[in-house]
C-alpha cells in the first residue's frame, strides 16, 4: 500500500484552547479513509490544516513522500489536495458554468469565451452525472442539495491526489448520494486518497477502507473497516459516560404522545412549486416529512410559517381560526416556531454572542421591561437552557460563528425554546450534527411531544424519521403523495413514494421552455 | 479584585482608541506651548456638539446596515428653519426649535420609508435627500445667511463658571442615551441583530421595517439637534452650513469601530472618534502647519486609528 | 483615592496610579468625582467617571500653568494669527506667502500662525479657527472672513477676550457689527471702485451693449461690492445687463453658468466675472460655445493664470488689489494697534489699500 498523505503530530491551538492535539495518521492512495468524531472533536480542523485553510501550530505533513506545507488553499489545490467543505463555497450570483471554471475561466485576452466555458462545464457535469443541471443556471436559484453536487463536481474536476469531503451527503437525497458513491469508487480505483467526514455510520461502513476516530482533539484509534462495527464506532466517539447512555438507541424506546386535538391543520397550501398540500398534525404528534431534495418540503414549511406568502390555501389554528401568514411575526404570535435548514443564512446571528441569539425571539415578550432589556433574566434563562441542552461553549458570550455545527444548531433550537411555541417546524434539524447532539435533539422532540406540542420534522435522513416520528408524510414534486403510520414504516415504500410525483412533474414541466430543452437532449 | 478585573476587561476593547487620542494630545502638547491648557479644552468642547449629535444618529444607521449621506443637508435645513422662524417671524427659540427638529426628523423618516419600504439602498436615497434638503435650505433662506444673535448664542457658549456649553452637555447626554438605547433596550438589540443578519431576524418573527424607519428618523432628529448646536455656535443660520460633514461623521464612526456592513458599533466609541478628529483639527490649527499637510495628516490619522484598532483586536483574539 | 473609584470598596488600595493622579488633580474639583463615583457603579457610570477623571486630569494640571504661560508670552514677541479663506485658491495662498515672507523679514517683531479652510463655504470651520486661535492665546487675529455675517459673533468673543482683530479682504457686515456692538478695522481695497474701473475699461473698449455678470457668493460683502461696481459702470455707459448669476467664486460653476447664459442670451457681447477663477471658467464656456473672440471677458484679482489670458487677448482686463500685500497691510495694522497702549476707539480706523487696473497695455509696460 502506498501512502499518499501522512500527517505527524499535528497540533492546533487558539490561545490556550487546543482543538487538535498531536494527531498522526497515514492516508493511503486508492483508499477511502473515514474520519469520525463528535462535534468539536477536531475533524474539521484537521481537514482545514491539510487543505491549507489554517496552519498547524505544530507537526509535519508529507505528500507523496515529499514535504508538504500548504500556505493557502490555492497552494494545496496546486499540489492536488482538494476539499469540499460543509459550507458551500459557490458564488450564488454567478452561473453554474462560471462557478465550475472560476479558478481558470477560459478567455482570450481577458474576454470570456462563453461557448468554451459552457462546453467544458457541460462536460464536467455530464462526467459527474448531473445531466439535468443547465450550465447557464444561476447557482443561487438551485436548491442546496443541487448546489452541493455542483461543488463536489467542481472539486472532482480538478486534478486530485487527495480529496477531502466534509459531510458531503448531509444535503443530498438518497439517489444523489448513490451517484456520489459511484464517483468515489471510481476515483478510488484511480488511486486518489479520499478523506471522508460523515455522521452517517452506515455510509461509513459501506464505503470506507479505514476509519479514524477523533475525540476532544485527540486521535482515539485508526482501524481497518473489517475490525469495526457500528457499536464500536459509537463507543469510541462518545466519552465513556455517553457510551453507557442509551440515547443513541431511542428507537427501541419510542413512545407516542399523540393526543386527540388537532394542533395544526394545513389546508390546500400552494406556494411556488408547493402544490395544494393539506395535512393535519395532532397535539403531541411528531410528523415527519420525507422526500427528495427539491420536492418542496422547505418551501412548504416556509409557506406555513409566512416566510413566503402562500398563493392560496390557509392554516387552521388550534382555535379553529383560518389564517394565511404574510410575515413570520404573525406566525410567531400565533405560537409557531421554525428552525431553519440553513442556520447560517437565516437562523443565526453568527457574529453575535450565544446569549443574544438565544433571547432574540423572546426579547420583547419575556425580557423586556418597558423596552429595557432585563439583562439578568436574559442571562439566567440562556444559561439554564444551554445547560439543559448541553451546549459546549466557553461562555455564553462566545460568538455563535465560532461554535461547531451541532452547538450552533442547539443555539438555534434554544432560541425557540426560550420563546416557547405550540407548533414547532424543524427543517433538517440534524444536518451536520454528531451522534451525541442528535440524541439530545431526539430527546427534546420527545419532551416537546410529551408537553403536547405539535411537531413537524423535515428530514432527508429516513433513519432519523423512523426513530423520532409518529407518522411520516412523503412529498414528491411539490405534492404530498402519501402518509404512513408508525407500524407501516418501510424504507422501500417511502422511497417509492418519493419518486411517485416525478412522472407527473414531467408532464407539467413540458409547458416550461427550459425543461423542454433539457428533455429534447438524449 | 474580581470587580477590578471585570472593569478592566470591559475597558480593554476601548484602550486602543483612547490611546490614539492620548497620543495625539501628547504630540500636540509637545509641538505647541499653547495646546495643553484649559482654554483649548473649552474650545474643543465647544466645537464637538454638532458632529457628536450627527454621529449618534449615524452610528445607529450604520449598525442597521444603512448609511445616511443627508446629515449635512438636514442639519442645514433645521438651522434654516430655526433662523427664519426666529428672525423673520420673531418666534422664541422654544417655539422654533421643535419645528426645526421636526422638519429634520421628517427628512430622516422619508429617507427610511423610501429606503426600507421600497428596498432601495439607503446610499442612493440619502444621496437624493442630500441634494433635496440643501436645495430646500436655499429656498427657505433665500440663499442668505440669517443672523440671529444672542437669542441663540447662549446655547453654544460656555455657561459662566461651568466651562462647557449647554450644547455640549446636551450632546454628552445624547451619547449616553444613545449608548443605553443600543445596549440596554430591546430595540437597540434588534438594531444590532438586523445589521448582523436581517433574514434571521425576520425568521425569528420580528418586524424590522418600522424600527429601521424610526432609526432613520432618529438620525434626522439628531441632524435637527446638530443644527441647533451649529446655529448657536455661529449665532447665524448659514445656508452653506455643514457641507461635506457626512464624511466626517462616517469617519468618526469608523474610527470608533463601527462596521460599514452593519451589526457592529458603539456610540461612545464613535464619540471618541469625534474627539480624535476634533483634537487633530484644533491641534493642527494651533501648530499652524500648512493646509496641504493638514489634509495629509488627517487622512493618515484616520487610517492609522482604524488600523491600530484592527490590529489590537486581532492581537487580543490570538 | 482613585483606587477606590476603580475597585469599589475592595481591599486593593496600593495602586501606583493613585499617587500620581491625585497630585495632578486640582484640589477643589475632587469631591465632585468622589461623590459621582462612590455609588454602586454600572458600566455607564464607570465610563462617565473615567471621562470625568480624564477631563479633570487635563484641566487640573493645566489651569495652574496656563496663566504663567500666557504671561510669559505677553512679555515676548506678540503672536499673530492669520485666518484665511481657502488656501487652495491662489489669491489667498499668495496672500499667505506674502505674510510669511514679511514675518521672515521681521521675525524679531512677531510670530505668525497661518490657517485656512478647505473651501469658501466652510464657514463653520472658520468660526472654529477663531475660537481655537483665541484658545491658544494669540494676541491678534487678522482675518479674511468667508462670510460677512457669520464670523461677527465669534470675533466679538475674541475682542472681549482681549485679542486685537483686523478684518482684511472681505468686509464684515456693518449692521451685524452694530448689533454686536463692536468695531473692527477693515484693511483692504475698495472693491466697488476696483470693479467700477474694470467695468469702465470694458465700456470704453466694448464690442456690444449686452453683458452678463458672474457674481461671487452673494452673502459675501466683496461679491456685493464688485457687483455694485460693475452695475454702476454699466449704467453709466448705457449698457444692458441681461443676466446676472452667482457662480460661487468657482471656475467649474462659472463654466456651467456662463455656458447656460450664452445659450440663453446669444446676444451677450461681454461677461464680467467677479473674480479671475470665474473669468477662466467663462473663457472655456465662450470657446465651447464657438464664440471665442466675440465675447469679451473681464475678471478681478490678477492671479497668475489670468495674466497669460490677458496677454493672449482672451481676457480684456482685471483688477490687481495687491493680494500678496493685503495680509501684510492687515498684520501691520494689527501690530500698530498692539503697540498702541491707549486702546481707544479712535485708533480703530479702516485702511484703504490700492487697486490697479491690469490690461494688456499695463502688462507690456512691466
Amino acid at each position: 500500500m502506498k501512502v499518499a498523505l501522512s500527517v505527524r503530530g499535528l497540533t492546533k491551538s487558539y490561545g490556550n484552547v487546543t482543538v487538535l492535539n498531536d494527531v498522526s495518521i497515514d492516508f493511503y492512495a486508492g483508499h477511502l479513509h473515514a474520519l469520525l468524531g463528535a462535534n468539536g472533536a477536531g475533524k474539521s480542523t484537521l481537514c482545514k490544516i491539510i487543505s491549507g485553510l489554517v496552519s498547524a501550530s505544530a507537526g509535519q505533513m508529507s505528500l507523496g513522500g515529499g514535504d508538504y506545507q500548504p500556505g493557502s488553499k490555492q497552494d494545496a489545490e496546486a499540489s492536488g489536495v482538494q476539499i469540499v467543505q460543509q459550507e458551500l463555497n459557490l458564488i450564488e450570483t454567478l452561473s453554474v458554468a462560471e462557478n465550475l471554471r472560476l479558478a481558470s475561466l477560459p478567455n482570450r485576452w481577458g474576454v470570456l469565451r462563453m461557448s468554451e466555458l459552457h462546453r467544458s462545464a457541460r462536460e464536467i457535469l455530464d462526467r459527474f452525472g448531473l445531466p439535468d443541471v443547465d450550465t447557464h443556471t444561476i447557482v443561487g436559484s438551485l436548491g442546496v442539495g443541487k448546489q452541493q453536487m455542483v461543488e463536489i463536481a467542481a472539486a472532482l474536476a480538478r486534478d486530485a491526489r487527495v480529496l477531502i469531503l466534509d459531510e458531503p451527503t448531509a444535503a443530498l437525497s438518497g439517489s444523489e448520494s448513490e451517484e456520489l458513491f459511484t464517483h468515489l469508487t471510481r476515483m478510488r480505483e484511480q488511486g486518489v486518497a479520499i478523506i471522508y467526514i460523515s455522521h452517517r455510520l452506515e455510509e461509513v461502513q459501506q464505503l470506507s477502507d479505514e476509519v479514524s476516530v477523533l475525540r476532544d482533539g485527540q486521535l482515539v484509534t485508526t482501524e481497518p473497516i473489517a475490525n469495526i462495527n457500528r457499536e464500536k464506532m459509537v463507543a469510541w466517539m462518545s466519552s465513556e459516560e455517553e457510551a453507557d447512555d442509551d440515547s443513541s438507541q431511542p428507537a427501541a424506546s419510542f413512545v407516542s404522545h399523540r393526543r386527540d386535538e388537532v394542533g395544526l391543520s394545513v389546508q390546500g397550501i400552494s406556494c411556488g412549486m408547493v402544490n395544494n398540500v393539506s395535512f393535519d398534525v395532532r397535539r403531541g404528534e411528531r410528523l415527519g416529512i420525507a422526500g427528495l431534495v427539491g420536492s418542496g418540503r422547505t418551501e412548504l414549511l416556509r409557506a406555513i410559517f409566512g416566510a413566503d406568502v402562500a398563493d392560496s390555501g390557509h392554516v387552521l389554528l388550534a382555535g379553529g381560526e383560518a389564517v394565511r401568514f404574510t410575515h413570520p411575526s404573525q406566525a410567531v404570535e400565533a405560537g409557531f416556531a421554525m428552525v431553519t435548514e440553513d442556520r447560517k443564512q437565516n437562523g443565526l446571528l453568527l457574529t453575535q454572542p450565544i446569549r443574544a441569539n438565544t433571547s432574540l425571539a423572546a426579547l420583547a415578550t419575556k425580557f423586556s421591561a418597558k423596552g429595557w432589556i432585563r439583562q439578568t433574566a436574559e442571562a439566567e434563562s440562556a444559561s439554564a437552557i444551554h445547560a439543559s441542552l448541553e451546549t459546549r461553549c466557553q461562555s455564553l458570550e462566545q460568538l455563535v460563528g465560532t461554535l461547531s455545527g451541532g452547538n450552533q444548531q442547539k443555539v438555534a433550537v434554544a432560541k425557540w425554546l426560550t420563546r416557547g411555541a405550540e407548533v414547532y417546524l424543524f427543517d433538517e434539524p440534524s444536518r451536520g450534527i454528531d451522534v451525541a447532539a442528535r440524541g439530545k435533539l431526539y430527546e427534546l422532540f420527545e419532551e416537546l411531544a410529551k408537553q403536547g406540542k405539535t411537531i413537524v420534522i423535515v428530514s432527508s435522513d429516513l433513519e432519523e424519521l423512523f426513530e423520532t416520528c409518529d407518522a411520516i408524510a412523503v412529498m414528491s414534486a411539490g405534492r404530498m403523495v402519501t402518509k404512513y403510520e408508525r407500524n407501516d414504516f418501510s424504507e422501500d415504500a417511502i422511497l417509492e413514494a418519493s419518486f411517485a410525483g416525478q412522472e407527473s412533474q414531467l408532464t407539467t414541466a413540458l409547458s416550461d421552455d427550459k425543461w423542454q430543452n433539457e428533455e429534447a437532449k438524449p | 479584585m474580581n470587580r477590578l478585573q471585570g472593569f478592566l476587561k470591559q475597558l480593554a476593547p476601548h484602550l486602543g482608541l483612547v490611546a490614539v487620542l492620548l497620543v495625539l494630545v501628547a504630540i500636540f502638547s509637545t509641538l505647541s506651548n499653547n495646546f495643553f491648557q484649559m482654554s483649548t479644552v473649552i474650545s474643543i468642547a465647544n466645537q464637538v456638539p454638532d458632529l457628536t449629535f450627527l454621529v449618534v444618529g449615524m452610528t445607529l444607521v450604520l449598525i442597521i446596515g444603512g448609511i445616511d449621506l443627508s446629515v449635512g443637508s438636514l442639519l442645514a435645513v433645521s438651522s434654516a428653519v430655526l433662523g427664519v422662524l426666529m428672525v423673520n417671524y420673531e418666534w422664541s427659540i422654544w417655539a422654533a426649535l421643535p419645528i426645526a427638529v421636526l422638519v429634520a426628523s421628517i427628512g430622516g423618516g422619508v429617507n427610511g420609508a423610501i429606503s426600507i419600504g421600497f428596498g432601495i439602498p439607503s446610499f442612493i436615497v440619502t444621496l437624493g435627500m442630500l441634494e433635496i434638503a440643501r436645495g430646500a435650505t436655499k429656498v427657505v433662506t433665500d440663499s442668505k445667511a440669517i443672523y440671529i444673535g444672542s437669542r441663540i448664542e447662549w446655547f453654544g457658549q460656555p455657561l459662566p463658571g461651568a466651562f462647557v456649553s449647554p450644547a455640549f452637555m446636551f450632546a454628552i447626554a445624547t451619547v449616553v442615551l444613545g449608548q443605553l438605547f443600543l445596549t440596554r433596550t430591546v430595540w437597540g438589540r434588534y438594531c444590532i441583530a438586523i445589521g448582523t443578519n436581517a433574514e434571521a431576524v425576520r425568521m425569528s418573527g420580528i418586524r424590522s421595517a418600522p424600527l429601521c424607519i424610526a432609526i432613520f428618523a432618529i438620525s434626522g432628529m439628531m441632524c435637527g439637534l446638530a443644527g441647533l448646536a451649529q446655529t448657536s455656535r455661529l449665532s447665524t443660520a448659514d445656508p452653506n452650513a455643514a457641507i461635506g460633514i457626512e464624511l466626517a461623521a462616517i469617519a468618526a464612526c469608523v474610527i470608533g469601530g463601527t462596521s460599514l456592513m452593519g451589526g457592529r458599533g458603539n456610540v461612545i466609541r464613535s464619540f471618541i472618534g469625534v474627539l480624535i478628529i476634533q483634537v487633530l483639527q484644533t491641534g493642527l490649527a494651533q501648530v499652524g502647519v500648512s493646509d496641504a499637510s493638514k489634509q495629509i495628516i488627517t487622512g493618515v490619522v484616520i487610517v492609522v486609528a482604524v488600523l491600530i484598532d484592527a490590529l489590537r483586536t486581532r492581537w487580543s483574539r490570538s | 483615592m482613585l483606587t477606590a473609584i476603580i475597585t469599589g470598596p475592595g481591599p486593593q488600595r496600593d495602586l501606583t496610579l493613585s499617587g500620581q493622579v491625585s497630585k495632578s488633580l486640582n484640589n477643589e474639583s475632587l469631591p465632585m468625582v468622589q461623590s459621582a463615583c462612590r455609588s454602586k457603579t454600572t458600566t455607564i457610570q464607570r465610563v462617565v467617571c473615567v471621562a470625568a477623571v480624564l477631563a479633570l486630569m487635563v484641566t487640573g494640571c493645566t489651569s495652574s500653568n496656563s496663566t504663567s504661560q500666557s504671561k510669559d508670552e505677553g512679555n515676548e514677541k506678540p503672536r499673530v494669527a492669520l485666518i484665511m479663506k481657502s488656501l487652495a485658491n491662489e489669491f489667498f495662498s499668495t496672500m499667505a506667502k506674502g505674510a510669511e515672507a514679511h514675518q521672515a523679514e521681521h521675525s524679531d517683531q512677531y510670530e505668525l500662525v497661518v490657517n485656512g479652510i478647505k473651501d469658501e463655504r466652510d464657514v463653520s470651520r472658520q468660526v472654529a479657527l477663531v475660537e481655537e486661535m483665541v484658545a491658544s492665546g494669540v494676541d491678534a487675529i487678522v482675518i479674511a472672513p468667508a462670510d460677512s455675517k457669520v464670523l461677527v459673533p465669534a470675533l466679538r468673543r475674541a475682542i472681549n477676550a482681549g485679542v486685537v482683530v483686523v478684518n482684511i479682504d472681505n468686509r464684515l457686515d456693518a449692521d451685524v457689527l452694530q448689533q454686536e456692538n463692536i468695531a473692527v478695522p477693515f484693511v483692504g481695497p475698495d472693491n466697488l471702485a476696483g470693479a467700477k474701473a474694470v467695468g469702465d475699461y470694458l465700456a470704453a473698449n466694448r464690442k456690444g451693449d449686452k453683458v452678463a455678470i458672474l457674481e461671487g457668493i452673494r452673502t459675501s460683502f466683496n461679491a456685493q461690492q464688485r457687483l455694485k461696481g460693475f452695475e454702476a459702470a454699466m449704467k453709466e455707459a448705457n449698457m444692458e445687463i441681461v443676466s446676472s448669476q452667482s457662480a460661487d467664486w468657482e471656475m467649474s460653476r462659472a463654466n456651467t453658468v456662463a455656458s447656460s447664459m450664452l445659450s440663453e442670451h446669444p446676444e451677450i457681447s461681454a461677461i464680467l466675472a467677479a473674480n479671475d477663477s470665474m473669468a477662466l471658467g467663462a473663457i472655456a464656456a465662450v470657446k465651447s460655445a464657438g464664440r471665442a473672440g466675440e465675447v469679451q471677458i473681464v475678471g478681478f484679482d490678477n492671479i497668475t493664470a489670468i495674466r497669460q489670458a490677458i496677454e493672449e487677448g482672451k481676457v480684456l482686463a482685471t483688477a490687481d488689489q495687491h493680494g500678496d500685500q493685503l495680509a501684510v497691510f492687515g498684520i501691520e495694522a494689527a501690530l500698530e494697534q498692539l503697540g498702541d497702549s491707549s486702546d481707544s476707539v479712535a485708533s480703530i480706523e479702516d485702511v484703504e489699500t490700492p487697486v490697479d487696473l491690469i490690461t494688456s497695455e499695463t502688462l507690456s509696460n512691466e
